[in-house]
């Protein structure tokens, strides 16, 4: 890229791994002509990723926050939206002009590629975009790795607000919830990343998240303690999404806080803002084992996230959408989590808070949790 | 002159009150509570499109009423390996105690309640072994065998009802469907075993130490 080092936005030199000076046609290959071999107007991920991050951040990579809000010359996302267009043809001028046997499928890739990096806010999306959207990353998905995967878009369903009650007399520490979590929603395996925490608590203690150990490895249940678990609690007033500079996190109509992964920045301020400790975040690119990942997904769900952005327990919006349970929900072999429709008048989650003694964490916050906790 | 300040005057203080009255109204502060917002959203709950009848599967279940509660549980004779019970026991229980039959039922102990308060005939009809038996002699179908338990668990079984005692089987969506109590609880020693968690978090450990 030597001869575009000063521009702010990329231009047309998708496919060209390193343009030497002595580049003799628009491919960059500087000996045997275009089309020869398909390799070198093949890109490698790491490459695009380098390129599409220049084009889209450029010479901000180097600023620091301030700069990068203040100092803009133009507002960005109009600049994407105007770059766009012209980028894509541009893309596939230079990859048809290039190619005579690289085959359709990498500049599909790259159409699609494109197309990824400027799309906007899911939330914004109308339902049309939602499923080109999710098409392309079924496809995408599909070019990459030869596999299939379902994704829905599934938008919430009219009446229907997601609750959730965990029974602390039930629960015995077993955390076959987590496991079930973890392999439903193609957690990374590296960092061991967890939705749900069992905290173990000392009987006549009450709730004392100091003392209580979230990473016990002995028989369960031990002796003279309880077990309660804690995720995201879908609070009706989510602090977290109150904090996003960006608004790649909000509230669903039927209660579910999800997030765009392609729009968050990484700034963690909803981790900071959540007082439940309900989000992770992707230090490092989520890696699981092709034979585990879940193929069917949600693109706010289980859809496989990418390095430096925030995720977090959905109520499994890919299960709990097509009127399945959550999977620790179904998970759980004492039956201590029930899941279901507050608005259903004959639920058996209505039931349990009309019913039994339930409370919620940090009520006087005001955020309203979702996620009630009552005992036998 | 006067009177057009006094006008004026009249004019902004309206417009104030007008202004005020109608900030107050953010969407987001409609309810008190959430519970205020269930309540008052779901008085003209009219049903959802969404079922979870796909998800109950291939389990047989009948369809009970218990109280104002109406739902399904899963069928029980067909998933008992030895039922009829008839099918071996073709004498009266006396005889089939006497050493020269064949011993049979070696994998269940007893461990539920203690010998003062339960034997097999607690449940069992001696008479009739195919069906189950209620403390006062009344006949009970194993299929609705939550009858018998019932009789000591009160309080689990109003929970069971409701839906707070229990996994539900399929989803949240109706219809409901619900393990009765011997799909989770082995009758005949009902407690859940202590066992090793699923999962133990190395990479949590790391990171604390």
């Amino acid at each position: 890229m030597s001869s575009n080092n000063n521009k702010k936005w990329f231009s047309l030199n998708i496919g060209r791994k390193e343009k030497t000076s002595s580049g003799s046609c628009s491919c960059g290959k500087s000996s045997g002509g275009c089309g020869g071999s398909s390799n070198a107007h093949h890109m490698t991920n790491e490459a695009f990723t380098e390129a599409a991050i220049n084009a889209s951040i450029g010479e901000e990579r180097t600023k620091d926050g301030f700069e990068q809000v203040f100092d803009v010359k133009m507002d960005r996302r109009s600049a994407f939206k105007k770059l766009t267009a012209s980028l894509l043809i541009g893309a596939g001028a230079v990859s048809t002009s290039c190619s005579v046997i690289s085959g359709d499928e990498s500049k599909e890739k790259a159409q699609i590629d494109w197309e990824e990096q400027f799309k906007g806010n899911y939330k914004l999306m109308t339902d049309k975009e939602k499923e080109a959207t999710v098409d392309r990353l079924v496809r995408s998905y599909q070019l990459r790795t030869g596999k299939n995967i379902s994704m829905s878009s599934k938008n919430a369903e009219e009446d229907v607000l997601f609750g959730y009650a965990f029974n602390i007399s039930k629960c015995q520490g077993y955390m076959d919830c987590v496991n079930a979590c973890v392999e439903e929603n193609n957690q990374d395996r590296n960092s061991q990343m967890q939705y749900i925490r069992i905290h173990e608590m000392k009987d006549g203690k009450g709730f004392n998240f100091n003392e209580a150990d979230d990473n016990y490895y002995h028989e369960v249940p031990a002796q003279g303690h309880f077990y309660m678990g804690t995720q995201c609690f879908h609070c009706d007033n989510p602090p977290c999404v109150e904090v996003c500079p960006v608004q790649a996190t909000w509230r669903e109509d039927d209660g579910l806080v999800v997030v765009d992964y392609d729009w968050c920045v990484g700034c963690r301020y909803c981790m900071a803002a959540c007082p439940y400790d309900g989000r992770r975040f992707n230090w490092s690119k989520p890696e699981v084992p092709e034979s585990e990942i879940n193929h069917n997904q949600h693109y706010l769900g289980n859809r496989m996230r990418k390095k430096g952005v925030m995720e977090k327990c959905t109520f499994c919006v890919q299960r709990s959408r097509a009127g399945k349970n959550p999977a620790c929900v179904e998970a759980c072999p004492t039956g201590a989590r029930i899941f279901g429709n507050l608005l259903d008048p004959d639920s058996t989650i209505r039931w349990v808070l009309e019913n039994k003694k339930v409370f919620r964490l940090k009520e006087d916050l005001g955020t309203e949790p979702k996620f009630w906790y009552f005992m036998d | 002159m006067k009177n057009n300040i006094n006008m004026m005057n009249k004019i902004v203080c309206f417009s104030v009150f007008l202004l005020a009255f109608f900030s107050c109204k953010h969407h987001e502060n409609e309810y008190h509570s959430i519970t205020d917002k269930i309540e008052a959203e779901s008085k003209d709950y009219h049903g959802t499109s969404i079922s979870s009848e796909a998800y109950i599967g291939e389990i047989q279940t009948i369809e009970i009423t218990e109280g104002d509660h109406t739902f399904l549980i899963p069928e029980r004779k067909s998933q008992i390996k030895s039922y009829a019970c008839t099918e071996c026991h073709s004498k009266p229980l006396s005889q089939m105690k006497s050493k020269d039959i064949q011993k049979a039922h070696w994998d269940i102990k007893m461990d539920h309640a203690n010998e003062n308060t339960m034997n097999c005939v607690t449940c069992h009809n001696p008479d009739n072994i195919d069906d189950l038996r209620s403390l006062t002699g009344h006949t009970i179908d194993f299929n609705t065998s939550y009858n018998l338990c019932n009789q000591c668990h009160t309080k689990q079984f109003e929970d069971w009802k409701g839906g707070a005692h229990g996994k539900r089987i399929g989803g949240w969506a109706p219809p409901r469907a619900s393990m009765t109590c011997v799909n989770c609880h082995d009758p005949h020693k009902p407690h859940f075993e202590s066992r090793w968690p699923a999962r133990f978090n190395t990479q949590k450990v790391k990171e604390r130490e």
